[in-house]
């Protein structure tokens, strides 16, 4: 792989190819969502090679991973996808609680990962539409999804203290009980929040313009889709129906009625970015339905009833994956018996997502360039980790 | 021609739809605070500033331990019995803690530092205005003792040990001449 990448791939940058015009996008653009550089590679207005270059934001959470104990890690996995903090810190909690054989976990902790969980995707996804809206030219949308994002995040501030960066859900447990009266303020909420997605739909989703914009680019053929690893609504905005809460249900999902929303293709063609905007927009929907039937049956009891004191799995390994906002996250940690994980790796969703960008853009204009990247919805937290 | 047309009939229509929307929320009260004039109340367990309520604190360097980043620092001088007193929670208070420095600009805000904590006086603080010109004055410290104390203290615990060991070798020589 290295050696092919030596081989003629790699371009220098400000050097011309030919007729070719070699167009740097980034590290600092407004709309890569974070230091991302992508290298486009031009003929007049048509982008014959994007190279995506990553790294800006490497922190070295994997090997400094393995230098801290499995709860000092939570925090870290917090950096890692910062716009959707709780549904990485379920993904590693599960992954550690697997290796550890922890399987009898208190009925009411479940709940409340569940209900985190699908709040976290809802917040993920009200900023990637928001900001996708942004991207395409629409400032309104961006901030009504922003207001009701905050009121997402003032129930987490509720629960954990913390806005974005919660470390709240703990191996076997939650960092504190629910406060009193959550379930009520949080289906409170819920109420208020169903009408705003149909507003939401007449300012942006259905406007013209916007599908326009968006509904024939960016095309991302289902075979292609699979062949790249691409997870989450980038995959489901395909038309491929495959979801991981419904697939291999984790924590209680199958207890919940839900549905699956997939791209449709129907204003263009199918896999285009206005699918895999729309499936965010469906999927929001469907979070909310998850997250009635989990606080009608919110049971009581104390979650850290079955809390270790000690974190100290036995030799050996685990992979766990869930689906997050953005995808499906994977974690596999090796343990040695000791308190400190022997190996912690993430598997990224964006990042396969990214490296699939040159398949996506190839042919198309440069102007649609940002609605391509706006589209897959990354987080360079996560990619660089 | 017939789509080229209806397409320009659904932009128009579809902007018009937002504009409704626009307009009706022009007639909803703004949702931003004004930040400096206002501010909004947070929930007691917000996770702002640390605070180390210094007078219970036993020296067990729990909370050094559990921080990811290692931004606590805690100096001990081990004390003298009659020196020994007990914290407001009943535990045997048996440091002089000499130095207990948070660096506030490291903190990540995790929270893991103040659980483990048995007298509980190290906790979060709602408190979020705590700005600095200096990257130094973000590390706050905590502990008391002034500094010119510190060796007097040392020099009381190493009498201390000393008549300690002193009195356990002649122990040892009194169990060996039994
Ligand atoms: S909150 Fe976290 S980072 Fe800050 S001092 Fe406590 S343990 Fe360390
Ligand atoms: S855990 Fe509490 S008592 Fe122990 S050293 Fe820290 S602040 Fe002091």
């Amino acid at each position: 792989m290295v050696t092919q990448l030596v081989a003629g791939e790699y371009h220098l940058s400000y050097e011309r190819q030919g007729d070719d015009l070699i167009l740097q996008m980034g590290p600092q653009h407004p709309s890569t969502h974070g230091v991302l550089r992508l290298e486009l590679v031009t003929d007049g207005e048509l982008i014959k090679r994007i190279t995506p270059h990553i790294g800006y934001l490497h922190r070295c959470f994997e090997k400094h991973a393995e230098a801290m104990t499995y709860p000092q890690v939570i925090p870290y996995v917090d950096r890692m996808d910062y716009v959707a903090a709780m549904s990485m810190e379920l993904g590693y909690v599960l992954t550690v609680e697997k290796l550890m054989g922890l399987t009898d976990l208190p009925e009411r902790l479940q709940y409340i990962r569940v209900i985190m969980a699908e709040f976290q995707r809802i917040a993920s996804h009200l900023l990637a539409v928001g900001t996708y809206g942004l991207d395409t030219g629409a400032v309104t949308p961006f901030l009504w999804c922003f207001r009701d994002r905050e009121k997402i995040l003032d129930l987490f501030e509720w629960a954990s203290g913390a806005r974005l960066l919660y470390n709240y859900l703990w191996i076997g447990g939650v960092m504190q009980d629910l406060p009193p009266g959550f379930a009520e303020k949080a289906m409170e909420f819920l109420d208020y929040f169903e009408p705003r997605v149909k507003e939401l739909n007449d300012l942006l989703s259905f406007n013209q313009i916007f599908i326009e914009r968006t509904a024939n680019i960016g095309v991302l053929p289902p075979d292609v889709a699979i062949s790249y690893g691409v997870g989450g609504p980038n995959l489901r905005g395909s038309g491929v129906r495959w979801d991981l809460r419904k697939e291999e249900p984790y924590c209680i999902y199958d207890r919940f009625d839900f549905d699956v929303p997939v791209g449709t293709g129907e204003f263009g063609t199918l896999g285009a970015a206005w699918d895999r905007y729309m499936v965010r927009v469906r999927e929001m929907l469907e979070s909310i339905k998850i997250l009635r039937q989990a606080l009608d049956q919110l049971p009581g009891g104390d979650p850290n009833e079955a809390m270790p004191r000690r974190v100290r799995p036995p030799e050996g390994d685990a992979f766990m994956r869930t689906e997050s906002p953005r995808g499906e996250i994977g974690f596999y940690i090796v343990s040695d018996g000791s308190e400190k994980p022997l190996r912690c790796k993430g598997r990224s969703p964006c990042f396969t997502a990214i490296s699939a960008i040159d398949a996506i853009g190839r042919g198309g204009l440069i102007a649609d360039a940002v609605a391509i990247v706006g589209s897959l919805d990354i987080v360079l937290g996560e990619i660089d980790r | 021609m017939r789509q080229y047309l209806l397409n320009i009939w659904n932009a128009f229509w579809t902007v018009l739809v937002g504009m409704r929307l626009t307009w009706r929320h022009l007639f909803i009260p703004a949702v931003t605070v004004q930040y400096p004039d206002e501010r909004w109340t947070l929930p007691p367990n917000s996770r702002m500033q640390l605070f180390v309520n210094i007078d219970d604190c036993i020296g067990c360097r729990q909370c050094e331990r559990a921080c990811p980043v290692e931004c606590i620092t805690i100096d001990l001088i081990k004390a003298v019995p009659e020196d020994e007193r007990e914290a407001s929670t009943g535990h045997k208070v048996r440091f002089h803690v000499t130095k207990f420095d948070i660096d506030m600009a490291k903190c990540c805000y995790c929270n893991l530092c103040t659980i483990p904590c048995p007298t509980e006086c190290i906790y979060m603080t709602p408190s979020y205005e705590d700005a600095a010109p200096d990257r130094f004055d973000l590390i706050y410290h905590f502990a008391k003792i002034p500094p010119e104390k510190i060796p007097e203290l040392e020099e009381k615990a190493r009498r201390f040990e000393e008549e300690e060991a002193a009195k356990k070798t002649k122990k040892k020589a009194a169990v060996a001449a039994n």
